[in-house]
């Protein structure tokens, strides 16, 4: 038996701290952030060229390596948010990649002034009516991706963040779903 | 709940049902980790996203109860590394077939008879875990000071006594 499962029923038992309603209005709205016939795209390892320090070096050194990742995910061309991030010293910033049906979908994601950009790109190239819907629990932008497949969103409340890609005449494609921190 | 064998088809009437039964043991679990109401809100948010986005690969409807709290405590256990400055992948998921059975511990009833168990520990325990129970989020510091133990003692007091809980509990579920 858990330690934390003791503690939890215990807890109940004691009737102390019950959910509070915000939580339990979060857990319903949920419901409506499914993505009916989608495809969830799961994570996939970025490349790590030789010499390059690995992901939990990374993470231990994060703002360094975030210019680092920026150019294994091939977006170094242009200022992302991940970029903007280690250059101005934000506390978070990570690049992740997702695949499925065909789809790469990169994510970098920064919190800087207490608001998350977005930033990423979707390979190959979705055609010209693909659109990009970059999802908080809370709120949804839409953008049309360039031509090179980027994308991009600022001003987002922190905390849980999905990408889906939706292109005609194929089931959208999900990322799934990631925390980015304060 | 969706007799089809699949939990894709749910609807919000049921999604509902599933909040309400759920919640509360979820929100329990999350702050027995010590997490802020923040921190704690997020990873139970977190576990009904997880739910969102694996609802077709979940072939048993029953068994998501246990899933949601197994899933909980895996978010919570995130973000409390997290919180200590540890670096933690956010990917990683509980198989949907393979939810912790001892999960179905988190239930009020249960708990009561867990109150009428640590009644029977003598002192520090049954005030130390009380502490730890009615405020999870407190500092070995503060315990030490609440108890007027030395604060090096607070860690080994805690496993030493929670374990005599849990074997009392285990003890009584045996009967």
């Amino acid at each position: 038996m858990r330690e934390e499962y003791l503690l939890a029923a215990l807890r109940m038992g004691a009737g102390a701290d019950p959910v509070p309603e915000g939580v339990s209005a979060a857990a319903r709205a949920v419901f409506g952030l499914r993505v009916p016939g989608g495809v969830p795209a799961g994570p996939v390892d970025l490349p790590v060229p030789p010499g390059t320090r690995s992901s939990a070096e990374a993470g231990a050194a994060q703002t360094g390596a975030a210019q680092t990742e920026a150019v294994e995910a091939g977006t170094a061309q242009t200022e992302t948010a991940q970029t903007r991030a280690a250059q101005t010293g934000a506390a978070q910033a990570g690049v992740r990649r997702f695949s499925a049906d065909g789809l790469v979908i990169d994510v970098e994601t920064a919190v800087i002034g207490g608001r998350m950009e977005v930033a990423g790109q979707v390979s190959p190239v979705p055609g010209p009516d693909a659109r990009i819907e970059v999802r908080t629990p809370h709120i949804a932008k839409v953008r049309i991706p360039s031509g090179s497949g980027h994308f991009a969103v600022a001003g987002l409340p922190p905390g849980w963040l999905s990408v889906v890609c939706h292109r005609p005449g194929h089931p959208p494609v999900f990322t799934r779903w990631i925390h980015v921190h304060l | 709940m969706p007799t089809d064998n699949s939990f894709a088809t749910i609807d919000q009437a049921t999604w509902e049902d599933l909040v309400a039964r759920f919640d509360g043991r979820m929100w329990a679990v999350a702050r027995a980790f010590g997490l802020s109401a923040a921190d704690a809100a997020d990873a139970v948010q977190g576990a009904w996203l997880r739910l969102v986005e694996s609802a077709g690969t979940i072939r048993d409807p029953e068994r998501i109860g246990a899933w949601l709290v197994t899933t909980t405590r895996h978010e919570a256990a995130r973000l409390s590394r997290r919180a200590r400055g540890e670096v933690v992948s956010d990917l990683d998921v509980p198989d949907t077939a393979l939810p912790d059975p001892t999960a179905a511990v988190v239930d009020a009833d249960f708990g009561r008879q867990v109150w009428r168990r640590l009644d029977l520990l003598g002192e520090p325990c049954r005030s130390l875990i009380r502490l730890y129970v009615l405020h999870p989020e407190a500092r070995y510091t503060q315990i030490a000071v609440r108890l007027n133990l030395p604060i090096g003692s607070i860690g080994p007091t805690r496993a030493r006594c929670m374990a005599r809980l849990r074997a009392l509990v285990e003890e009584e579920e045996t009967r």
